[in-house]
């Protein structure tokens, strides 16, 4: 290991660049506090590859992910914030320090935010991997427009699986939406499917698991042609070209697996009500941390807090640190 | 200062020179954002590249699907000096900057 000497020194790094992680960079720079950031996938998050949000205050008529993040990521910037591109694969207190393993190499930071957020779960049933990118995605905005006129299936019923199918419309002949339970994504989500549904764009199969997705032959790289899944006890069949999965989320949080950083049983960070992890100087902020909302007002509201309780720590006007 | 074939490091330079960028091609889409993130990488390392977007021009999509085997974007495409190419599909920094260096 290098010595503390030669390894770059931050105020803050923050891991991830998604609402909350940009949001608490704003708030940092804005206060001269020195800042970093890594992404390793997409400036923004998920946030970046949704088509339309619809519910971030002050956007009356709804903003494109990809908007929004850009103006996040600029915002951020104005202020002096540096986006590094790059993964942070480990991190370890050494008292006034922390040592951040990074594909950049070590570096150290007198505070941390994890801001890492979350992403699309599997579904876990045979050929889901064997079809990934082949005919199963997780990301509309990237692979939608492969299935110009072609058939799909979305499985899912919370908000992202209906925003995303309704996103997939403008490509899709038809789409089978796959709902386990039942649709519980919001009542205006709700109301814009109902349009689909009525023009025969869309139809919903509640309590319909999704059981097998298969392929055209042999060759993976023939794409899918039928899912296979369950309704009342009996097997039914969708004809499709493709497959959209949105059934939840899951913490990015491999990175912390390790480290005496308290998760909760799903891998969800657990912070203290200052969003101070077990960690002196580790704080987490977004979708990444246990409890939290899952929504971009929520994470950009965290990003703020997290920084303005950052800023206490490094005043030397800590608070307790939770067990 | 030019090199000559009868000298040590010819061919580690030979092959060196060889294999230097020559284009960079990039199959993106007007939605996606890990195709943002392959132009933003590029861009930060000076690299100029071609953009094809598959929902301005959707019969290039054919060809997107043909080089990648995935039905994804982006696909970037790095050609190189003797004509060998290297095909990224997706957002792959692991795998993107090495091909760019």
């Amino acid at each position: 290991m290098a010595d503390s000497t030669e390894v770059p020194k931050h105020d803050v790094i923050i891991v991830g660049t998604g609402p909350a992680a940009l949001t608490a960079a704003i708030y940092t720079t804005r206060e001269d506090i020195e800042t970093l950031l890594f992404e390793r996938g997409v400036i923004g998050g998920l946030a970046a590859v949704t088509d339309k949000i619809d519910n971030y205050p002050g956007f009356p008529d709804g903003v494109e992910g990809l908007q929004l993040s850009s103006d996040l990521q600029k915002q951020a910037e104005r202020f002096g914030a540096v986006i590094e591109l790059g993964e942070v694969s480990a991190i370890h207190d050494e008292g006034e320090f922390k040592r951040l393993t990074t594909t950049s190499g070590d570096m150290l930071a007198k505070a941390v935010l994890i801001a890492t957020g979350s992403d699309y779960k599997k579904i876990g049933v045979p050929g889901e991997k064997e079809y990934y990118a082949r005919g199963v995605h997780y990301c509309a905005t990237c692979d939608g427009a492969f299935y110009r006129d072609k058939r799909l299936v979305v499985v899912g019923g919370g908000n992202s699986a209906i925003q995303e199918a309704i996103f997939l419309t403008r490509f899709a002949s038809h789409i089978d939406l796959l709902v386990r339970s039942t649709v519980k994504a919001s009542d205006v989500l709700q109301h814009e499917l109902d349009d689909y549904v009525k023009q025969g764009k869309v139809t919903v199969h509640l309590g319909t698991t999704t059981d097998e997705i298969v392929g055209s032959g042999e060759d993976p790289t023939a794409g899918v042609n039928k899912v296979i899944g369950t309704k009342d006890g009996q097997k039914v069949e969708f004809e499709t070209d493709g497959v959209f999965v949105f059934v939840g989320l899951m913490p990015n949080s491999q990175f912390i697996k390790n480290t005496v950083i308290r998760l909760d049983q799903i891998g969800f960070v657990i912070t203290d009500e200052h969003l101070h992890t077990n960690m002196k100087g580790v704080f987490a902020a977004g979708d990444i941390r246990s409890g939290a909302t899952m929504q971009i007002a929520s994470a950009a509201g965290e990003g703020a807090t997290a920084a303005l309780k950052i800023r206490e720590f490094l005043e030397g006007r800590p608070h307790p640190i939770p067990n | 200062m030019p090199y000559l074939r009868d000298t040590a490091e010819y061919p580690t330079r030979y092959k060196r020179e060889t294999n230097m960028v020559k284009n960079i091609t990039i199959f993106t889409s007007n939605t996606c954002g890990y195709c943002q993130m392959v132009k933003k990488y590029l861009g930060t390392k000076g690299m100029t590249y071609d953009e094809v977007n598959i929902d301005k021009h959707p019969h290039r999509q054919a060809e997107a699907q043909s080089l990648s085997g995935a039905l994804t974007v982006p696909v970037t495409v790095v050609t190189r000096h003797d004509d060998s190419q290297e095909v990224i599909v997706g957002y792959n920094l692991a795998r993107l900057a090495p091909a760019v260096a």
